[in-house]
């Protein structure tokens, strides 16, 4: 409303000033002269102001000529009736005018709105593209509205959940594309908006829609390729680890049956043999299970980490003590730097991984030479080495040797290598096989370093 | 005499397994097959020990047993468990159990564990005068604050020694990062879990542990905690 009482006074400022500067030309110029100047202050105002301010104009310009520049001054007859049918030919042109020009110019500026819509829409379907998610889209969608129609409070409100009372006026739209609703765009804004602005938001949330539907489609594709590549894997397992887990089931079954049939013709020595044997293979199956239960969690991708600043020194530690254990012989070596940083990961996680490397690689060591774990460090990250000092492995087999129950010529490696691998990736980290110098293969683990953590805690006084 | 023990699961396999392993061992076993019977049993015959199996597939689970135990009793309770989870060990230990136990365990780690804690138990009483342990060739001499390894005297820093002491006075006894970092460093520490990791692993280098030759004085649980090696 200001706005249109602010057209007015422009219009009417305008006559009055041309009038106050054309009276004392009165006598020299001819009224032709005076009408075509006042035409194009409609103009002027028909093209800046729009339709109604104009025929103000008009309609004051009409009067003003005639009451000032038209003999008989100061009143509104006219003494020369030729005038009189320009006076009035004046006010036709002045209406029609002035119509057109506000015509052109409201055509001019959805022109220029349609562009800028198009402009936001487009820019929005950029944005969305960039954010594959559901959140992704939602957000830049509410910004995007905000930003365009100056609302209040812009809101997507999930499908099942009820509108909250606001403040204001409240427009409501779906995101909806097909028979799929992913939830209401709330837009509050002081007053209504205009059908433009509307049409607008409409357009933003049905792009929206489609992009969440994208989004979701995409998602599930992933999904079902997870699920269907973890079914495979569990399908092969299932294949390869029947014989496993029946192996040590097998033993322990007759070893049980041995000692309740045979009862008291064994000697106390085979006696105590057969029970080893049972609890050895328990341990075995015990493992078996363990490794397995691992592997499905790897491959959903459902393994959390617990990852800690930890001392990969302290892993070594714990799995040579084990070997110890077990042996009774002093087969591993270790060398760890003294300034050896800490680095994040899961403890049990990757003393599991060790493990499994330390074992496989002790398969294969000769009994006169021990297996060698040396830590070292860069900037980046901090490395493990297991260094064997067998055969060599030949280059097919070390691209296949971390693949759940590969047949090498040394036996299966089961499932030892293909978690130890799952374990170390799922911390961003690397595991390799390089050649021992000399003769012999040696696992190389990366874990990568995060930046300003634990070190305080070496420098800081004990 | 005898000392009796409470085995407290409901898996009546196992249940009979360790009545007769324990049996064997000297000691009288006692068996509960869920939460309330083992309550009643211990409140009716006050066992000098209780073994808990966690889940007991039925309310009260092993932890819920363990929290009302402690509000009357200070018995010492050793949990069971098949879930190899840090958690869940935390959630037993911070409940009032004394130490938990894998499944699947051997009969003579069991025994080993149990031991160990009946050793402590007796022992408490004493603890404020023991003036010195030894463990292995590890010596520490608690009246001048000395340590000495294989007879000769190495410097630990006032915290690397407060830590030891800490640990080698609660030998077999399992301590959590967090109770470990209240003792030596102070509650505020809160979360600073890898200061008792760095110390530890400083200690170790000092003690001269070979863990290649099972040489070590101090035994890590994944996740959990630190304990002592146990002391005969």
């Amino acid at each position: 409303m200001k706005e249109a009482f602010k057209s007015y006074g422009v219009a009417l400022g305008l006559v009055v000033v041309t009038t106050v500067m054309a009276v004392p030309l009165r006598t020299t110029l001819t009224l032709a002269n005076f009408t075509m100047i006042y035409l194009l202050l409609v103009l002027i105002l028909a093209i800046q102001r729009g339709i109604i301010p104009s025929l103000v104009t008009a309609f004051a310009s009409f009067l003003s000529i005639n009451f000032f520049l038209v003999p008989p001054y100061y009143t509104f007859i006219v003494a020369d009736p030729r005038e009189v049918l320009d006076l009035v030919v004046f006010l036709v042109v002045g209406v029609v005018a002035g119509r057109l020009a506000a015509k052109a110019r409201e055509q001019a500026q959805e022109a220029q709105q349609r562009a800028h819509d198009q402009e936001v829409l487009y820019r929005l379907a950029d944005s969305f593209n960039q954010f594959g998610t559901r959140s992704g889209v939602t957000d830049s969608l509410m910004q995007v509205v905000q930003r365009e129609v100056r609302a209040l409070r812009v809101q997507v409100l999930p499908a099942d959940e009820k509108a909250p009372l606001v403040e204001g006026v409240a427009h409501y739209t779906l995101l909806q594309t097909g028979a799929d609703i992913y939830g209401t765009l709330m837009v509050v804004c002081a007053e209504a908006l205009p059908a433009s602005r509307l049409q607008l938001v409409n357009a933003c949330a049905r792009q929206a829609a489609q992009a969440i539907q994208r989004a979701e489609l995409a998602e599930k594709a992933r999904l079902s390729q997870q699920f269907e590549e973890a079914d495979r894997l569990k399908t092969a397992i299932l294949h390869a680890a029947s014989h496993d887990l029946r192996t040590p089931i097998t033993i322990i079954k007759s070893s049980a049956s041995n000692l309740r049939q045979l009862g008291r013709q064994l000697g106390p020595e085979e006696e105590a043999e057969i029970a080893q044997t049972i609890e050895n293979e328990a341990d075995e199956l015990n493992k078996l299970v363990g490794n397995l239960l691992d592997m499905s969690r790897l491959k959903a991708g459902t393994l959390t980490l617990n990852a800690e600043l930890n001392s990969l020194e302290e892993v070594v530690g714990d799995v040579v003590a084990r070997v110890y254990q077990i042996s009774h012989q002093e087969r591993v070596m270790t060398t760890f730097p003294d300034d050896m940083p800490l680095v994040c990961f899961d403890y049990g996680l990757i003393l599991q991984a060790v493990t499994n490397l330390v074992d496989n690689t002790l398969r294969y060591e000769p009994a006169d030479s021990k297996v060698e774990v040396r830590g070292e460090f860069d900037v980046r990250q901090a490395r493990l080495k297991i260094i064997n000092h067998g055969e060599t492995i030949p280059p097919e087999v070390k691209a296949r040797m971390m693949e759940p129950f590969f047949h090498g010529a040394g036996g299966r490696t089961g499932l030892g290598m293909p978690i130890a691998k799952g374990i170390i990736e799922a911390h961003g980290g690397q595991l390799w096989v390089e050649d021992t110098i000399g003769h012999g293969a040696t696992f190389v683990i990366a874990l990568p370093i995060m930046e300003a953590h634990g070190h305080e805690a070496q420098n800081s006084g004990g | 005499m005898k000392r009796k023990i409470l085995v407290v699961d409901d898996e009546p396999q196992l249940r009979k397994q360790l009545k007769i392993g324990l049996g064997g061992h000297g000691y009288e076993v006692i068996t509960a097959s869920n939460g309330h019977e083992a309550i009643t049993l211990t409140a009716q015959q006050t066992p000098d020990m209780i073994i808990l199996d966690i889940s007991l597939g039925s309310e009260p689970n092993g932890i819920e047993v363990c929290r009302q135990l402690r509000e009357w009793t200070k018995i010492p309770i050793m949990m069971l468990s098949v879930h190899d989870e840090e958690k869940t060990k935390v959630i037993a230990l911070s409940a009032g159990a004394d130490d938990y136990l894998t499944k699947p365990f051997g009969m003579d780690e069991m025994h080993a564990r149990i031991e160990a804690i009946l050793r402590r138990i007796t022992a408490e009483p004493m603890e404020h005068t023991r003036t010195e342990i030894r463990a292995g060739d590890l010596y520490i001499n608690l009246v001048n604050r000395q340590v000495f390894v294989e007879g000769e005297e190495i410097h630990l820093t006032p915290k690397e020694y407060d830590l030891l002491r800490l640990l080698a006075t609660h030998p077999g006894k399992m301590m959590t990062h967090r109770a470990i970092l209240g003792a030596v460093w102070g509650p505020e520490y809160g979360e600073m879990d890898h200061y008792v990791r760095v110390f530890v692993n400083q200690l170790r280098k000092k003690l001269r542990e070979n863990p290649a030759r099972n040489v070590r004085y101090i035994l890590n649980d994944p996740g959990v905690g630190y304990r002592f090696v146990s002391i005969d």
